[in-house]
């Protein structure tokens, strides 16, 4: 287990979600062991011996986002509610305890909220998340958390203005320091796939690592898939983009074999944009300001509640549809296939982007990198406007 | 009360009595109901001979039962199993459990032995014995349409009448309370069938937040590819994991002598589709629906089933699979023990059987005539009494299932912890070893696994005692479904709460295995798996198990369960420490 928590120590340093030198691990089989930031990792230890799951992390996020929601909350709140499509499904709320609430022991108070949610927030510790059964699952579970709390906070601020101190100071933080300019630059793409297994499989490899690394997916969401014949390579579920090695399933078409059970939750979405726009590639990632953009809606006196999953309107971002539809058999992929292949991109409510190539991934990834860098700006457009 | 009844049903059939009880609200809220309560149940009666007249045979619902709870509609039967020894409870679904817990009780315990064959009829607050000869000797399907206006069945088949020790007790639905032989308990106590017709509702403490959680729930199913996705058991049922186990070269063949089977497309989720026109059916108001049957109505077998009348016994004709699937269910028999035991008896007599003579060998072994009154015993014995007690695919006696040890070593592992022997739905590690839910792990490490399977025993006989599905939780969580008790319920359940509730039901199953003999001797592997290999291929290695690093994880769940390191209890009085 150590070399697990070296690698998502490295990982959440690499993503830049956590603060280097503020991270900490705790993994427990026969013997409970902790590595990282001293403090952290005591607690981190002391949490997780009060909890019946493998690994724990504790770690101080890279933005200030997840203590400024906590700042901003009513003083009988007890936790936040992102609305993105992630945290609605996998986390449903994400609790938090304030700094006054750690005066006698905290891991035990930490370890009561861990035992009904994946992931909290402490202020003035950072996230918390814990992992039921492997290190990993610590660590997506915590970049789960970040990306709802920067989603939800970027959301509020747009929606309310900005409510304490520090607030702009983190803005800034975030547009000087944090965002770097998105491009696919330096990126090298295979210009027109062939059929064969391995140039495909190579390339699908080498682009999920792309998206990762250029900061288009957080923790394991995302897929990724080239259709070659009557095959569909596809990324499997609960794989991480930049791990695809050994993850892809080649899907028959004509479904004469279940082998792809293990493929990703949206295989019926892309299965049903191939037949409906005869693409090649296929890209899902899940861009912060997409999805931030995709739940601005402007639409007065609307009956509908379930935005995710019931809302029947095609709006746009720039030239891209907006359209609602909850993962997997929730309607996404009854969505998304009428509308994508206009201008080769969709996004979906709160939730993320699918891009489309009719040759090669570089056509979907230069699309995907352009929808996101239209609603970077036009987030901050609007948020400077309102200023 | 919300959510329980809080109240028993207590049928004495030696002196043919039949008295209702309060249970103690602390046994319910400490054991929630199912296997939980089932088990605890069984405290003063565990050393008791599986034949005593005198042993519990107990039907057992949960808190969730009766509600709008996806996939609760079930319920768990514990007693002491006669084929292996151990304490034994199985889960099952249909209409019973939720026509059982409307006639006001959560629990059926029956206790005695009838003179005669009679049947045992609950509607709402009356329950009635009444004699069944004329339904003695005859199949489960014949059974079930006779008593078909008294409400939901359960009945044995001649298998459980003859004491056949792997005979099932079925729900008329076609679901089985499988494996360890409670329809041979059932069939010694001459009780022929249940039937249950109550039109009581389970009341919810906060029907808004348990919509709530409903919704949670729902959602993640959607999310879920082994369950709504479109190769997943919804669609195809469990076998739609025969080409992922061919593909993962980890499907027992030839009695576990292999672990790839060519001709297995031929009884894969699309072959069956498209030969049997497998319609989408199941458990009463389950949204998954993973139960398949023909266009007859006839219910088709599952994964374990046809991989092992199938790869394991050498059979590729699929027609004779679901014929042995059908035969099994009307005698009243495990498909998995009876189809295990025969691919025993054929390695030992050097010639598995055709697919032409299983059926005459089925009928034999339930009727207990020929061959078949040694294959009536299971694998261990018909392989102890041809002198190769090595060719018995065992743990504890139980035959297993169909998931080679040597292609997953977290199932390697919980084989032999499993409290009721070799069986795969213990802690389920082909959940995350082979389907990736909730995260992969490495199926080839044993890493973390003592942990893991620690763990996923915990959560999965606290699911047992909800009474929930365990598909449920390639979707869901303990998050959601501890969500949905508070809900029913009332009281307060999180999910560590609830692995706490598991952790207790775990080692209180051990220590009743311990008092009866049971140790580490007994939590082992059949030699094969660490002296021969698997069917490596298409660049998958199936080398045997690593003796040292098997043992070496074993004491590390011995650790983390809190026992001594050969596997006994530190504590003599565990159970007085317990509720």
């Amino acid at each position: 287990m150590k070399d697990q928590i070296a690698k998502y120590t490295a990982k959440l340093g690499a993503d830049r979600s956590a603060l280097p030198g503020a991270i900490a691990f705790a993994a427990q089989d026969d013997l409970l062991i902790t590595d990282g930031a001293p403090q952290l990792a005591e607690l981190a230890g002391a949490t997780l011996s009060r909890l019946n799951a493998l690994a724990l992390v504790a770690a101080r996020p890279a933005l200030p986002f997840a203590e400024l929601l906590i700042a901003r909350a009513g003083a009988d709140e007890t936790g936040i509610v992102p609305q993105d499509t992630e945290t609605r499904t996998f986390l449903h709320d994400i609790p938090f305890l304030r700094q006054k609430d750690l005066a006698e022991d905290a891991p035990g108070r930490i370890a009561r909220l861990l035992s009904h949610r994946k992931g909290i927030i402490v202020e003035g510790v950072g996230i918390v998340a814990v992992g039921a059964i492997t290190v990993e699952q610590a660590y997506i579970n915590y970049s789960s958390v970040f990306h709802a709390t920067f989603v939800k906070y970027l959301q509020d601020v747009l929606r309310d203005g900005f409510r304490v101190p520090g607030e702009e100071a983190a803005l800034e933080l975030l547009r000087r320091d944090w965002l770097k300019p998105l491009t696919d630059d330096g990126l090298a793409f295979v210009p027109e796939l062939s059929d064969d297994r391995e140039e495909i499989l190579a390339e699908v490899e080498r682009v999920g690592r792309y998206t990762v690394e250029r900061g288009l997916v957080d923790s394991f969401f995302g897929n990724i898939s080239a259709r070659a014949g009557e095959l569909i390579y596809i990324s499997q579920t609960a794989a991480s983009l930049d791990e695809l090695a050994g993850c892809i399933d080649p899907v028959p078409t004509d479904n004469s074999s279940t082998t792809g059970i293990t493929a990703s939750s949206e295989l019926l979405a892309h299965r049903k944009i191939y037949e409906a726009t005869g693409a090649r590639v296929i890209l899902h990632g899940h861009p912060k300001f997409a999805v931030i953009m995709s739940m601005i809606c402007e639409k007065q006196g609307c009956s509908i509640r379930d935005c995710w999953k019931e809302c029947p309107e095609v709006r746009h971002l720039d030239a891209t549809p907006v359209v609602a539809g909850e993962i997997g058999a929730g309607g996404l992929a009854k969505r998304v296939p009428p509308v994508i292949g206009a201008t080769g991109g969709a996004v979906v409510y709160g939730h993320g982007v699918f891009t489309i190539g009719d040759a090669g991934f570089g056509a979907a990834f230069s699309l995907m990198v352009a929808v996101e860098n239209y609603c970077r700006e036009e987030y901050f457009r609007r948020l400077d406007g309102r200023r | 009360m919300h959510g329980w009844t809080g109240r028993m049903l207590h049928v004495d059939l030696g002196r043919g009595i039949c008295r209702r009880d309060e249970i103690p609200e602390e046994l319910l809220r400490a054991y929630l109901g199912g296997r939980g309560l089932g088990v605890r149940m069984m405290r003063e009666f565990f050393r008791l001979d599986p034949f005593d007249p005198e042993i519990p045979l107990i039907f057992a619902v949960g808190p969730l039962c009766g509600t709008p709870a996806p996939t609760s509609a079930r319920l768990s039967v514990v007693t002491r199993s006669p084929l292996t020894g151990t304490i034994y409870d199985c889960s099952a679904g249909g209409r019973f459990a939720w026509r059982m817990k409307a006639s006001g009780i959560d629990l059926l315990v029956i206790t005695g032995q009838s003179a005669q064959p009679v049947r045992l009829e609950i509607a709402d607050d009356r329950a009635e014995l009444h004699p069944a000869g004329e339904l003695w000797g005859k199949g489960v399907r014949e059974s079930v349409a006779a008593l078909k206006e008294c409400g939901s069945v359960a009945a044995i088949g001649p298998a459980g009448e003859n004491g056949v020790l792997f005979a099932n007790i079925m729900m008329g639905e076609g679901n089985s309370v499988g494996r360890g032989g409670l329809g041979a308990v059932m069939g010694k106590k001459r009780l022929k069938a249940i039937t249950v017709n109550g039109t009581g509702k389970t009341t919810l403490a906060d029907p808004e937040r348990f919509d709530a959680a409903r919704g949670d729930v729902l959602r993640l199913f959607r999310a879920s590819p082994v369950l709504f996705g479109e190769l997943g058991i919804g669609e195809y049922g469990t076998p739609a994991l025969v080409d992922l186990m061919a593909q993962r070269r980890m499907a027992p063949t030839r009695n576990f002598t292999g672990t790839f089977f060519p001709e297995a497309g031929n009884y894969s989720g699309p072959a069956i589709r498209a030969a049997c026109g497998a319609k989408k059916d199941g458990c009463y108001g389950c949204p998954i629906q993973c139960k398949k049957s023909s266009d007859q109505g006839e219910p088709l077998p599952e994964y374990e089933t046809v991989n092992h009348f199938g790869a394991l016994n050498d059979i590729s004709d699929l027609h004779a699979i679901v014929k042995a699937n059908s035969l099994c269910n009307d005698l009243g028999m495990d498909t998995i023990s009876a189809a295990a035991t025969l691919a025993a008896f054929g390695e030992a007599l050097g010639r598995f059987p055709r697919a032409e003579e299983v059926e005459g060998l089925l009928e034999r072994t339930a009727l207990v005539q020929g061959e078949g009154t040694l294959l009536a015993k299971g694998s261990l014995r018909v392989a102890r009494e041809l002198g190769h007690p090595e060719l018995s695919m065992t743990v504890k006696g139980l035959e297993l299932p169909a998931y080679d040890p040597r292609g997953a070593y977290g199932m390697a592992l919980a084989y032999v912890t499993s409290n009721r022997g070799g069986c795969h739905l213990r802690a389920y590690p082909i959940s995350h070893e082979i389907l990736r839910k909730p995260v992969p792990t490495d199926r080839f490490s044993f890493s973390g696994k003592a942990r893991i399977i620690k763990i996923a025993e915990d959560v999965n006989a606290a699911v047992d005692s909800l009474v929930a599905c365990k598909f449920a939780f390639f979707g869901a969580t303990l998050e959601e479904y501890g969500e949905l008790l508070s809900a029913a319920t009332g009281i307060e359940y999180t999910p560590e709460t609830l692995k706490s509730i598991g952790e207790r039901i775990c080692l209180t199953e051990r220590f009743y295995n311990c008092e009866n003999g049971f140790s580490m001797a007994d939590d082992l592997l059949p030699e094969r798996f660490f002296s021969e290999p698997g069917s490596s291929g298409e660049g998958i290695d199936i080398p045997p198990i690593d003796r040292a690093r098997f043992e070496e994880e074993r004491r590390k769940y011995y650790r983390i369960r809190g026992l001594n390191d050969d596997g006994s209890f530190p504590d003599a009085n565990f159970l007085e420490r317990c509720p």
